[in-house]
């Protein structure tokens, strides 16, 4: 928490009451954003998204593994998020370890779906190779590089971006094995398979500040926040995931105007990323 | 999903997963299918409450729904440990723990590890933290046997415990959760609801002043069906308030008798 005085705290409420923040954007208006695929060579596929202040990096690792004996049909997906002590002193030891688990169970809640694997943005029976015996594991990891608010939005941003950039190797299955034992592989390593990421959702968060809310809050913002909601919205406008943030209680009417202005929001959002991540990728073909 | 988990061996070998009843296949189209337990849809499990479960605790509670069974101690408001820095509001540690045997496999309950921050969310709007500066009121909630909705239970629960403890509160907190399955809403679910969900929501409110103090979706959901939900919760969890608060009455009462 930022040590704010008293007359930078009235300044921050009161510009965002008049629809002016300190920064000069509007409620709604998100911080610049810039997009850079494939920046770590020894991922599968991997992103760097920067907002302003705020900068992470997002990789996806796949590895093969045996599917879960209760969803065999379907492949897994983990999520992991570090805060690194070089974005902020307190992050250091366990410091950071509470944000880090509170930021990736929201991105497990907004991207992955429900149990039975409906509304999740990658689609799990994909990564299937053998039904019951061998499948990919994803693993996607976040680093916190530089922080200045609105990690999660950041975050699900360069976590998109890096599962379009991901390439998984093809298999190919030598020789029907007998019922137990482990079939035989071969991992291609110049054949790749792209993900369709056109599913992913986007994760809008709407900051509540006095009686307004606003996107893209930055650390000082942050700190004025009575609550805060995670809304991820897909391409067909539905809601995939939302989580609460501040201990603050909020009638449910409220909630129910943070969620119809969070779609309204994230489509802007989504079209912008998709231009930027389509940019990316082209520059990085030249 | 009704595919068995391993083929056929001839020596035994424990299944690594649980069969004791068969897993229910859910259909959306099916619109005649009955919950494991015979529940209507939009119906909760029969809900216990008793505070005072815990001796050497300031407040405690013990809450029964169905098969989800858990107890929930507070300790404090006490000193703050040395390390912490001055505060002049009271600070609210909560924990979440599982038994080792409240899961069908063994240990699987350190799988939800962010349980511990959800309670201290849900319960922080709620608390009068003014009340005790400097202090540390301490929340610890064990599940004891997993049967479906914990989290929601264990945050009625701990307001309930917070409540036996003498804490200031704006107002009990209630938390009710239903799970989606294609079309329909099932409030409450069990454990075996649970594992074959396509979506879940979850509240936790103040009744009485119509606040949400915590809200967590998952899976795809429209507005609609949002507003759907959503109201099932507020509604379900008005009614839960009236048991947790008839609980707290009747403790009351049996304390002023002796």
């Amino acid at each position: 928490m930022k040590g704010l005085s008293v007359g930078e705290k009235l300044f921050i409420e009161g510009g965002i009451a008049q629809d002016l923040r300190t920064d000069g954007r509007r409620r709604l208006t998100y911080r610049p954003i810039s997009v850079e695929t494939d920046v770590i060579s020894q991922a599968n596929g991997s992103a760097r998204v920067r907002m302003g202040g705020t900068e992470v990096i997002a990789t996806v690792k796949a590895e093969l593994g045996r599917p879960n004996a209760m969803q065999p049909d379907k492949g897994k997906v983990s999520i992991f998020v570090d805060c690194s002590p070089t974005a902020e002193p307190t992050f250091e030891g366990r410091g950071g370890e509470e944000l880090a688990t509170e930021l990736s169970v929201s991105l497990e809640r907004c991207l992955l779906g429900g149990k039975s694997g409906a509304g999740a943005g990658i689609d799990l029976s994909s990564l299937i190779v053998v039904e019951g015996k061998l499948c990919w594991d994803l693993y996607i990891e976040g680093l916190v590089v530089s922080s200045d608010g609105n990690l999660l939005d950041a975050l699900g941003a360069a976590i998109k971006a890096a599962l379009s950039n991901t390439g998984i190797p093809k298999v190919n299955v030598s020789a029907e094995a007998s019922a137990n034992e482990q079939p035989e592989v071969d991992v291609s390593d110049e054949e790749f398979l792209q993900f369709d990421t056109s599913g992913v959702p986007v994760i809008v968060t709407l900051t509540k500040v006095g009686r307004h809310y606003i996107v893209d809050a930055t650390l000082e913002e942050e700190s004025q926040m009575s609550s805060a909601i995670s809304i991820s919205v897909n391409r067909h406008c539905h809601v995939c995931g939302l989580t609460k943030r501040g201990g603050a209680g909020v009638d449910p009417s409220v909630i129910l105007d943070m969620i119809s202005v969070g779609k309204h929001v994230s489509e802007q959002l989504l079209n912008k990323l998709d231009s930027e991540i389509a940019a990316a990728e082209a520059d990085e073909e030249e | 999903m009704a595919k068995k988990a391993t083929p056929a061996t001839s020596t035994y070998s424990p299944s690594p997963t649980t069969h004791k009843t068969r897993p229910p296949i859910f259909r959306s189209d099916d619109v005649d299918w009955v919950r494991p337990d015979g529940r209507a849809f939009h119906q909760c499990r029969p809900a216990f409450f008793r505070t005072g479960a815990v001796n050497a605790a300031s407040g405690s509670a013990y809450a029964e729904f169905g098969n989800t069974k858990v107890i929930v101690s507070v300790f404090g408001p006490r000193e703050s440990k040395k390390a912490m820095m001055y505060s002049d509001i009271g600070r609210l540690n909560c924990s979440v723990s599982y038994t080792t045997f409240s899961t069908p496999v063994r240990g699987q309950g350190s799988e939800n590890k962010e349980f511990s921050s959800m309670l201290h969310k849900a319960l922080e709007g709620a608390i009068i933290l003014e009340t005790f500066p400097k202090t540390t009121v301490d929340v610890f909630a064990l599940v004891l046997e997993s049967g479906g909705s914990d989290l929601p239970v264990v945050i009625s629960c701990a307001s309930l415990a917070l409540a036996d403890a003498g804490i200031m509160l704006y107002d009990l907190v209630a938390s009710v959760s239903v799970s989606c399955f294609g079309k329909n809403l099932l409030i409450d679910p069990a454990l075996e609801e649970e594992n074959y969900q396509d979506g879940s929501l979850m509240i936790t409110c103040m009744p009485s002043r119509y606040e949400v103090t915590q809200l967590t979706i998952t899976g795809e959901w429209s507005t609609a069906k949002i507003n759907e939900g959503m109201q099932l919760c507020l509604d379900a969890s008005c009614k839960l308030v009236t048991i947790m608060r008839s609980c707290l009455k009747e403790s009351a009462a049996t304390v002023s008798e002796e």
